[in-house]
């Protein structure tokens, strides 16, 4: 079965995730990047339920799939509670506050 | 013997009157002073009762109460009285009434006269605890109202004083937590058993020469710091001149033997033979401590920060005589722990009237006090000539039983101490002289005799100093038993024997 | 169809279930209620949640009481001994949490039916963490704490600062959560099963395919080392702390991170045990960094809730200690698993004390510096008691419950005995003395320096806070002086095997 290509394939997804959230400035963006991560574990652990022939590993997808989708909405909402505020969401501008 | 349970209640007393205290109305501050006197007082007469019913000539502990408190950890309230802890609770006892009738708080007299009785409920509880855990509790007990004392009453250096001071202690009581923590860990780990009581740890002695060691070193660095041993004792000037006169009375007579008495119940009771092993070092700290003490001091210019100094030599002589490991040079030290309390917390007292009355302790403001005020210099002269070690006085008993029992053992360790008896008469008197020979000028020709109050409170002391000088016999009989089973346990450990002299002494 | 399939109905025994349940609906019946309710009667709101989660409470104690245990779901889902201590922790910090927002949430003209439905919500997230012991029941579980709490660290809405707090505190989490997934994923792989018992069986003794489990680890424990703040995880701490309204900093800082443990606790201790040579030499690390980084720049800490900040990250350092000592034989995993989890008992107590005093002096001095605490003793003597009792018990002073909570982790060190155990052992004590500059610069401000701007009106105290206050002190006190109390929780270590 193509295990590695899978586990490959994620692996070099959820890199591109880091970096994103370690490079980017912009909050909207930080949070596609955290999504990409979250979907390098969804690969993953289809893929590993597929090897396994254990449902437990969609059925944890499904879970992480759901749980994202409510997490990117509460973190829409504070990305707009903070434009409103400030009228930025560029993530360098929130440094009120430092030590 | 009355089933009374007299140590329980000398601890439970002040712990009582202090929530007395701060029961009462802020606005009745009158009745505070009252309240606290008499409850000192109470703490001095159950003291004395204990001292009348202690039976002489008998090593081990009296009047032991004991009760489980925490089961599974083996940890109890576990008291007890030998002939080295005796005199150390009838010296606290004395100096506490001594110390709040002798000075009063400038300011909030309430909070100031309950953190006294909870530091006398500390530090009775330290001499009287038997129980490792008990004896680390009090040990922290004691930090915290002192602390409190120094930085709440104390004159213009005192926060800083007070923290440095809180500091160095906190440091050295963990690291003793530490020790004793792996003491009764390491001890459970060979027999079985978690108990934090000191006879049974002590009894089934279950460390290696190494382990030993560690754990002695962790205890000593905290008795150390309290005593203060010389590198370690630089909190001690600051937290002297900078505290109030009640509490340097205190720190100077009880508080610093805390640390002497950790030494000799906790260092030489649980490792005899690190302590025989280790005993060169500390004697050549001690001597050290006792000659730069004696240097530091004479170049002071203030007379509280002088007396200060002064302690750091005397306290050398208690670290000489308890590590001389002999049996009067261990007595000559604990003699010497009550005469310093007595005859040093009266010098403070009294140097805290030469503040009230002229608002500095400059020593160069003073001058030719004899003049105007000859009884407050006759009593200073004669509480002086106690620390000097004049003999006839209490200062002498102790110093000279100190140098015996170094000289028996540890020959030139005692030579070299005995010029630190010298230097003592030196900048003692040289401060006496340059504070009350001379002609009187400006205030201080308007200096104020002794008040009869002041006298009043004085006369004990006084008294205490001139009986223990002319006949320390009574006080020599009762710690003796106790002292010799400790002084014999250490050699029985480490292997050696007395020189015939020191036995011959007393047999 | 469902039968066609295979699927069994899951057989669940309500009554071990009770706290979910109650506290499930208590929080519909106060998000509902919000809805029908006017201004004027939000306060009901407050006491509805109060009610609800000592009905649990209830629940909880009378399941313990009774001995009841459970195991649900095919062992993902079990109620033992220490599910119900911690369920009880979480109900009874709940239960302080509400006591101190309720005036503060009123008076400050928040949302209030909100606020206490999301406080319910996470409150849910930590009870079902204390039972679950599967990688999915802990993730949700995980999730359903955080996502409220990143909501109420925004609370001011129209404060920057609070904002700001939000958005740092969001950002970590999810990021934390993305790669705390990524290992649970790799475990998963490795082992064939979500169930923590399977994991355990799968991770013991000689394996192939070691680094798979390593990074696996590696990363769940990062992900959680974000969750418990420990260095060098812990920058979005202070900020959120700072920002946050301090209700819910209070929260944060203890439900929140005591969440945390319990998860790391149930998967190092039942799904890892075997690989203690992987996460050993990591949590030393961790406690090292954690203690001695967190108590150094508490040092130089000018607010008072900032400080408490650093302070309650060198205090996750001390219950990181024994997870580093406990691999090395089986009597000093017993000794660990016990001294973390009294330790965050123990913690618990102390913090939130320490927070509602800061509450009840802001309410006056409208301000969280330090020097603003000057010369509280002469204006507010009971409040500066007990906030040296906290501040003490924090350090480690006995007779206080904290000097219990450093003697049990003295302990776990000493049953390790290994010399990097006592390594560990010694860098702890030095932070305790490190600690103690600040706990007692606080105290100094307060019992020795003046009334910054003379102002000696006293503090008006809410009953609500007095409540916390008096629940606190007493926990503090009672159990310095009588840790045997402990004795009567059960076996907490029930767990390890």
């Amino acid at each position: 079965m193509l295990l590695n290509q899978f586990l490959f394939l994620a692996a070099v997804l959820f890199c591109i995730g880091v970096y994103g959230v370690l490079a980017r400035r912009n909050a909207v963006l930080v949070l596609a990047s955290i999504e990409l991560m979250l979907n390098a574990v969804n690969i993953n652990l289809v893929a590993f339920g597929a090897y396994r022939h254990n449902i437990a590993g969609q059925v944890f997808a499904l879970f992480v799939i759901t749980i994202a989708a409510a997490e990117v909405g509460v973190g829409l909402a504070i990305v707009v509670l903070i434009f409103r505020n400030r009228a930025s969401i560029a993530l360098d501008d929130a440094d009120l506050m430092k030590g | 013997m009355l089933g009374f349970p007299v140590l329980t209640a000398l601890i439970v007393l002040p712990a009582i009157g202090a929530a007395l205290v701060v029961a009462i109305p802020r606005t009745r501050p009158e009745i505070v002073k009252v309240v606290a006197l008499a409850v000192s007082v109470a703490v001095l007469v159950l003291a004395c009762y204990g001292l009348y019913e202690f039976a002489t000539g008998t090593a081990g502990f009296q009047f032991v109460s004991r009760h489980v408190w925490i089961k599974q950890w083996g940890i109890s309230w576990h008291l007890g009285i030998d002939g080295i802890s005796l005199f150390l609770v009838v010296l606290t006892a004395l100096l506490f009434p001594f110390a709040l009738a002798g000075s009063d708080a400038h300011h909030d007299v309430k909070a100031y006269t309950a953190w006294m009785l909870v530091l006398e409920a500390g530090c009775l509880g330290v001499f009287l605890a038997l129980d490792l855990f008990l004896f680390f509790v009090f040990w922290e007990i004691v930090l915290v109202p002192m602390y409190f004392l120094i930085g709440g009453w104390g004159y213009e250096g005192r926060v800083y004083a007070a923290l440095k001071f809180f500091i160095y202690t906190m440091t050295g009581s963990a690291l003793m937590l530490v020790g004793i923590l792996a003491l009764v860990f390491i001890h459970a780990g060979h027999t079985g058993h978690l108990t934090f009581d000191l006879q049974t740890l002590a009894r089934e002695q279950s460390f290696s020469g190494s382990t030993a060691r560690w754990l002695f070193a962790a205890f000593a660095v905290s008795f150390a710091i309290k005593v203060p041993i010389f590198p370690l004792h630089t909190w001690l000037p600051d937290a002297h001149t900078e505290a109030p006169t009640a509490g340097s009375v205190i720190l100077a007579g009880v508080l610093l033997k805390l640390g002497t008495y950790g030494f000799l119940r906790f260092g030489l009771y649980l490792f005899p033979k690190v302590s025989h092993d280790l005993a060169p070092l500390l004697l050549t700290l001690g001597v050290v401590g006792i000659i730069y003490g004696a240097i530091v001091a004479a170049v002071q210019r203030d007379l509280k920060r002088l007396i200060a100094y002064s302690s750091v030599a005397h306290l050398g002589f208690i670290i000489l005589g308890t590590f001389a490991l002999t049996t009067q040079g261990v007595q000559g030290g604990i003699i010497q722990m009550v005469n310093h309390g007595l005859s040093t917390g009266a010098l403070f007292l009294l140097v805290g009237m030469i503040y009230e009355r002229r608002h500095t302790r400059e020593i160069a403001d003073l001058g030719g006090l004899q003049k105007v005020a000859p009884v407050f210099a006759g009593v200073f002269m004669l509480v002086m000539l106690s620390s000097v070690g004049l003999p006839g006085l209490n200062g002498f008993v102790g110093e000279f039983l100190v140098l015996i029992g170094t000289f028996i053992s540890r020959r030139w360790w005692a030579v070299v101490a005995a010029t630190g008896v010298i230097l003592a008469a030196v900048y003692l008197l040289w401060a006496y002289q340059r504070v009350f020979h001379g002609v009187p000028e400006g205030e201080n020709l308007k200096f104020p005799e002794l008040r009869w109050r002041e006298g009043a409170v004085l006369a004990p002391v006084l008294a205490l100093i001139v009986f223990l000088g002319v006949y320390p016999k009574p006080v020599l009989d009762r710690m003796e038993p106790s002292v010799r089973t400790l002084v014999e346990r250490v050699d029985r450990q480490a292997g050696t024997h007395q020189p015939s002299v020191a036995q011959g002494g007393h047999r | 169809m469902l039968a066609a399939a295979g699927f069994h109905v899951p057989n669940l025994d309500y009554h071990a279930l009770a706290p979910e349940i109650v506290v499930a609906a208590t929080l519909a019946v106060v998000l509902v209620a919000d809805l029908f309710l006017d201004d004027d009667n939000k306060w009901l709101l407050s006491n509805v949640s109060g009610w609800g989660l000592l009905v649990a409470l209830f629940f909880t104690i009378e399941l313990g009481a009774r001995g009841h245990t459970a195991s649900m779901v095919g062992g993902a889902y079990v109620v033992d001994d220490f599910a119900l201590v911690l369920k009880g922790l979480f109900l009874v910090v709940g239960y302080i949490v509400l006591l101190m927002s309720a005036n503060y949430v009123e008076e400050g003209d928040y949302y209030e039916g909100e606020f206490y439905f999301l406080i319910l919500c996470s409150l849910l997230g930590m009870v079902v963490m204390s039972s679950a012991r599967d990688l999915i029941t802990i993730f949700v579980a995980l999730e359903t704490l955080s996502l409220p709490a990143y909501m109420l660290a925004g609370w001011r809405k129209r404060d920057l600062r609070s904002n700001e707090a939000s958005l740092k505190y969001y950002l970590l989490g999810v990021l934390a959560s993305a790669v705390m997934l990524y290992g649970m994923s790799l475990v998963f792989g490795f082992s064939g099963s979500t169930l923590l018992v399977d994991i355990g069986k799968a991770t013991q003794g000689t394996i192939t395919h070691a680094p798979l489990v390593t990074v696996g680890i590696f990363f769940i424990a990062v992900g959680f080392a974000f969750k418990v703040s420990a260095v060098p995880f812990h920058f979005w701490a202070p900020d959120t702390y700072e920002g946050a309204p301090t209700p819910v900093t209070a929260f944060l800082s203890v439900a929140s991170k005591t969440g945390g443990f319990v998860a790391l606790l149930q998967i190092i201790y039942i799904g890892f045990i075997g690989r203690s040579d992987v996460w050993g030499p990591m949590f030393w690390a961790l406690a090292a960094l954690t203690m001695t980084v967190g108590n150094l720049i508490a040092l130089r800490q000018t607010n008072i809730v900032r400080l408490l900040a650093y302070s309650s990250i060198a205090q996750a350092g001390y219950i990181l200690v024994p997870f580093a000592v406990a691999g090395s034989n089986t009597k000093s995993i017993h000794s660990a698993f016990t001294a973390s989890v009294v330790y965050l008992l123990i913690y618990a107590a102390m913090n939130l004390g320490a927070f509602t005093v800061v509450i009840a002096v802001a309410r006056k001095t409208r301000s969280g510096d330090i020097a603003s605490f000057g010369g509280l003793y002469e204006y507010a003597p009971g409040l500066t008691v007990l906030m040296t009792v906290f501040l003490f018990s924090l350090a480690g002073i006995p007779p206080l419950a904290g000097a219990w909570a450093k003697i049990f982790v003295f302990r776990a060190v000493l049953d390790s005995g290994t010399s990097s155990a006592v390594a560990l052992g010694i860098v702890a004590a030095v932070n305790a003395v490190i600690a103690l500059f600040y706990y007692a610069s606080v105290a100094r401000v307060m019992w020795m320096s003046p009334v910054p701007d003379g102002d000696r009106t006293p503090i008006r105290i809410p009953a609500t806070l007095q409540a916390a206050l008096g629940l606190t002190v007493l926990v503090v006190v009672a159990i310095g002086i009588y840790p045997q109390l402990f004795a009567h929780l059960g076996d907490v270590a029930s767990l390890v095997r």
